[in-house]
C-alpha cells in the first residue's frame, strides 16, 4: 500500500519534471530542422545592420535625425558588426571561398564607415552610403540564397 | 469629478505599463521581419494580460493582501520559493534591459554611448524608488508614456497601412529556416507582455492606494481600457516596422533603428518623440520591476514594505530594492545590447510563466480571501487556456532561444 | 477574539501567517511551531517560531543542522502562545513591535546601512 502511494507521488512530482524536460528535448531535436545555418543568420543580420547604418547616415544628412542620434546609433552598429571578418569564415554553412572573399572585400570599407561615419558636410558622405549599401546588398543576397 | 480623474489616470498608467523595453523590442523586430504576421500574438497576449491585471487588482482590493503574501499563505514557504526564484532570475535580466532602454534613450538625445549612461539611468531609477511617493511613480512616467500615441499618428502621416501588407495578418511570410526565429518571437512577445511582475506590482499598488471592494469597477475599466490602449501602441510599432523598416531590409535589432521609422514622417521631432517615449516607458517599467521584486520578497517574508513609507520605516524592503538594482547594474555592465537583453529576458519569463501564473488560478477561487468575489466560470476557463498557452510557450522557448541564436 | 477557545484551528491558520504587532507593524511570518505533548495527553502549542533557521528546516530537514551551524540560533525567535491575540492569515500579537527581538534586523539595517544614504527619513 505504501509502495503504491510512493509510486503515485513519484509520478506526480518527479515524473512531471521528467516529462517537461523530455518535451523540451524533443522540441530541440525537431527544431534543428527549422533553423538556418549559423552563417546564413550572421550574414543576414550583418546585411540588415549595414542597411540600418546606410539609412541612418542618409537621414542625418537629410536633417531627419540629429547628429547625436546618429552618433549613438553608430556606436551600436559597431558592436553589432565588429569582428565579423574573424567569425564568419569558420561558421557552419559558409559558402565557397570566392563568395566569402567577395563579402570580406566589401566588409572592410563598410566597417571603416561604421567606425568613422561622416556626420557633417566636411567629407564625402555619399560615397560612405554607397559602401554601406554594397556591403548590405551582398550580405543579404548570400543569406537569402 | 475626482472619480473620473482617478479613472483617467488609471487608464493612462495601464497604457504606459503595457509598453516597456521588452514589448518595444519584440514589436519592432516583429514588424521589420514578418510584417503584420505577429499581431495575433500581441492580441492573444493582450487578452491574457487584461485578465491577469484585473484579477490581481480585484484580489488585492477585496482580500487586502498582495499577491506574494497570498502565495506564501496559501501554499506554504517551500512552494513560494519556486515563483520567487524564477522571478529573481527573470526580473534581474529584465531590469537590466529596462535600465539599458533608458540609457539608449538618453544616448539618442545626447550622442554619448549608452554604456556610459547606463549607471546614470540606474541612479535615476534608484532615486525615484528611494524617495518618490507611490503616486508619482505610478503617474509620472505614465503621463510621459502618452507619447506612444504619436506612433499611431506617424502611421497616418505615412499614408496608413498599405493594402499589400494586410494578407500578412493571417498568412505571415516565413522563409525556409526562419520558422524557429518566428516562433521565438511569438514566445518573446508573450513573455514580454504577460510579465508576472505586473501581478506583484498591481496587487501591491492596490494596497498602496488602499483600494477596497468599492474600487472593483475602477479596477476593471482600468485593466480593459488601459491595457487595450497600451497594446495599440505596441501594434503601432509593429506596423511602423512593417511599413518603414522592412522595405529597407532593416531588421530593428537595436532600439535606435526603430526610431528611424518615426524619423521618416516627422524628421527630428519624430526621432525625439520616439526617444522620449522609450525613456518614459522604460523608466516606468524599471520602477515597476524593481518594486515588484522588492514587494515580492518583503511580503513573502512578512517584512514592513511600502513606497509611501519613509525608507527607515521599511528598512529591509528598501535594502532589497537597492541590492536588486545593483545586481541588474552588474548584468547590464556585461555589455549586452539592451534590445537583445530584452528579448532574452522575455523568453526566460516565457519559460517560467506556468510557475508564476498557476498560483493565481488557485488563489482567485479561494473564498477565504475573496468572499463572493471569486472568479466566475468564464474567467476560470480563460485562465486555464492562458496557462496551457503559457505551458506550451515555456516548452518551446528555451530550445528556440538556443536554436535561433537569440533572434 | 473572545471565543478563540471554541475555534478549531488548522495548520493553514497558523503556518506562514503574517505576524502583526499591536501597533500594526509587520515583523515577519510564522516559520514553524513548537508544541508539547504533555503527560495528561494534551498536545499544546507552546511557541511560534520565526527566522531563517526555521525556514531552512522547512525547505529540507537535511539543511537544518547546517543552518544551526551557520546561524547558531542568533536569528531564531520564539513567540509564546500567550502573546497571540488571534490566528488567521494575519496573527495578531499583544505587544508592540519594539517588545519583540525579531524586529531588530530592521532597526540594525536602518541604523547601520541606511543612515549613510541621504534622504532616509531618520
Amino acid at each position: 500500500m505504501a509502495a503504491i502511494t510512493r509510486a503515485l507521488r513519484f509520478i506526480h512530482k518527479d515524473a512531471g519534471s521528467i516529462i517537461f524536460l523530455l518535451l523540451v528535448l524533443l522540441v530541440t531535436i525537431a527544431g534543428c530542422r527549422l533553423t538556418q545555418s549559423a552563417f546564413t543568420r550572421t550574414a543576414g543580420n550583418a546585411g540588415s545592420a549595414f542597411a540600418a547604418a546606410s539609412t541612418t547616415l542618409t537621414y542625418v544628412h537629410e536633417g531627419k535625425i540629429s547628429k547625436a542620434y546618429a552618433a549613438s546609433s553608430f556606436v551600436n552598429y559597431t558592436s553589432e558588426l565588429d569582428g565579423l571578418d574573424q567569425t564568419l569564415p569558420s561558421q557552419t554553412g559558409v559558402p565557397d571561398a570566392g563568395t566569402l572573399q567577395r563579402l570580406l572585400n566589401l566588409y572592410k570599407p563598410a566597417m571603416e564607415v561604421i567606425h568613422s561615419p561622416c556626420l557633417d558636410e566636411s567629407c564625402d558622405w555619399r560615397a560612405q552610403v554607397a559602401a554601406l549599401d554594397s556591403a548590405s546588398k551582398a550580405f543579404l543576397e548570400v543569406s537569402n540564397s | 469629478m475626482k472619480k473620473w480623474f482617478g479613472l483617467a489616470l488609471g487608464i493612462v498608467t495601464a497604457t504606459g505599463g503595457f509598453l516597456d523595453a521588452g514589448t518595444v523590442a519584440t514589436s519592432g523586430e516583429a514588424g521589420a521581419k514578418y510584417g503584420l504576421g505577429l499581431i495575433w500574438a500581441i492580441l492573444v497576449a493582450t487578452v491574457a494580460v487584461i485578465l491577469l491585471v484585473e484579477m490581481s487588482g480585484r484580489f488585492a482590493a477585496v482580500s487586502k493582501k498582495a499577491y506574494a503574501s497570498a502565495i506564501r499563505e496559501e501554499f506554504g514557504f517551500k512552494f513560494y520559493l519556486l515563483p520567487l526564484l524564477s522571478e529573481l532570475i527573470a526580473e534581474s535580466l529584465l531590469l537590466a534591459a529596462e535600465i539599458g532602454g533608458i540609457a539608449i534613450a538618453l544616448s539618442l538625445f545626447t550622442g554619448i554611448s549608452w554604456h556610459y549612461l547606463f549607471p546614470v539611468a540606474a541612479l535615476l531609477v534608484w532615486i525615484m524608488a528611494w524617495r518618490a511617493p507611490f503616486s508619482l511613480i505610478e503617474n509620472g512616467p505614465a503621463l510621459l508614456g502618452l507619447l506612444t500615441l504619436s506612433f499611431v499618428v506617424a502611421i497616418v502621416a505615412l499614408g496608413g497601412l498599405p493594402k499589400e501588407l494586410l494578407p500578412t495578418l493571417w498568412k505571415p511570410e516565413i522563409k525556409s529556416g526562419e520558422l524557429a526565429d518566428y516562433l521565438y518571437l511569438v514566445a518573446a512577445i508573450l513573455g514580454a507582455t504577460i510579465s508576472p511582475y505586473l501581478l506583484y506590482f498591481y496587487s501591491s499598488g492596490a494596497r498602496e492606494e488602499k483600494w477596497t471592494e468599492g474600487s472593483l469597477l475602477l479596477n476593471r475599466v482600468t485593466a480593459i481600457v488601459g491595457m487595450g490602449f497600451g497594446s495599440l501602441g505596441s501594434i503601432a510599432l509593429v506596423v511602423l516596422g512593417a511599413i518603414v523598416l522592412q522595405p529597407l531590409n532593416i531588421s530593428s535589432s537595436t532600439l535606435g533603428e526603430l526610431g528611424l521609422a518615426m524619423a521618416k514622417p516627422f524628421g527630428q521631432i519624430g526621432a525625439f518623440l520616439f526617444a522620449a517615449a522609450l525613456f518614459a516607458t522604460c523608466l516606468g517599467a524599471a520602477l515597476e520591476v524593481v518594486l515588484a521584486v522588492s514587494y515580492n520578497i518583503a511580503q513573502g517574508f512578512g517584512w514592513e514594505w511600502g513606497e509611501n513609507k519613509k525608507p527607515v520605516e521599511a528598512p529591509r524592503f528598501n535594502l532589497v530594492l537597492l541590492l536588486f538594482l545593483l545586481i541588474a547594474v552588474g548584468i547590464g555592465l556585461l555589455g549586452m545590447d539592451p534590445l537583445q537583453l530584452a528579448l532574452l529576458a522575455s523568453t526566460v519569463i516565457a519559460l517560467f510563466l506556468p510557475f508564476s501564473l498557476s498560483p493565481l488560478l488557485v488563489i482567485m477561487n479561494d473564498q477565504d480571501y475573496l468572499g463572493n468575489k471569486t472568479n466566475g466560470r468564464f474567467i476560470n476557463i480563460a485562465m486555464i487556456v492562458i496557462l496551457i498557452i503559457a505551458f506550451l510557450v515555456a516548452i518551446v522557448s528555451l530550445p528556440l532561444e538556443i536554436l535561433s541564436g537569440g533572434g | 477574539m473572545p471565543d478563540s477557545e471554541e475555534q478549531l484551528l488548522v495548520m493553514r491558520d497558523i503556518m506562514d501567517s503574517q505576524l502583526e504587532t499591536r501597533d500594526k507593524r509587520h515583523i515577519g511570518r510564522v516559520a514553524d511551531i513548537e508544541a508539547e505533548w504533555r503527560d495528561d495527553g494534551k498536545f499544546v502549542l507552546v511557541n511560534i517560531v520565526t527566522g531563517p533557521e526555521a525556514l531552512t528546516g522547512r525547505v529540507a530537514s537535511r539543511l537544518r543542522p547546517m543552518a544551526r551551524f551557520l546561524l547558531r540560533g542568533h536569528f531564531e525567535h520564539r513567540i509564546p502562545l500567550s502573546d497571540v491575540e488571534n490566528f488567521g492569515p494575519t496573527v495578531r500579537l499583544r505587544k508592540k513591535a519594539q517588545d519583540y527581538s525579531v524586529g531588530q534586523s530592521d532597526r540594525w539595517i536602518a541604523d547601520h546601512i541606511l543612515r549613510w544614504i541621504p534622504g532616509n527619513g531618520r
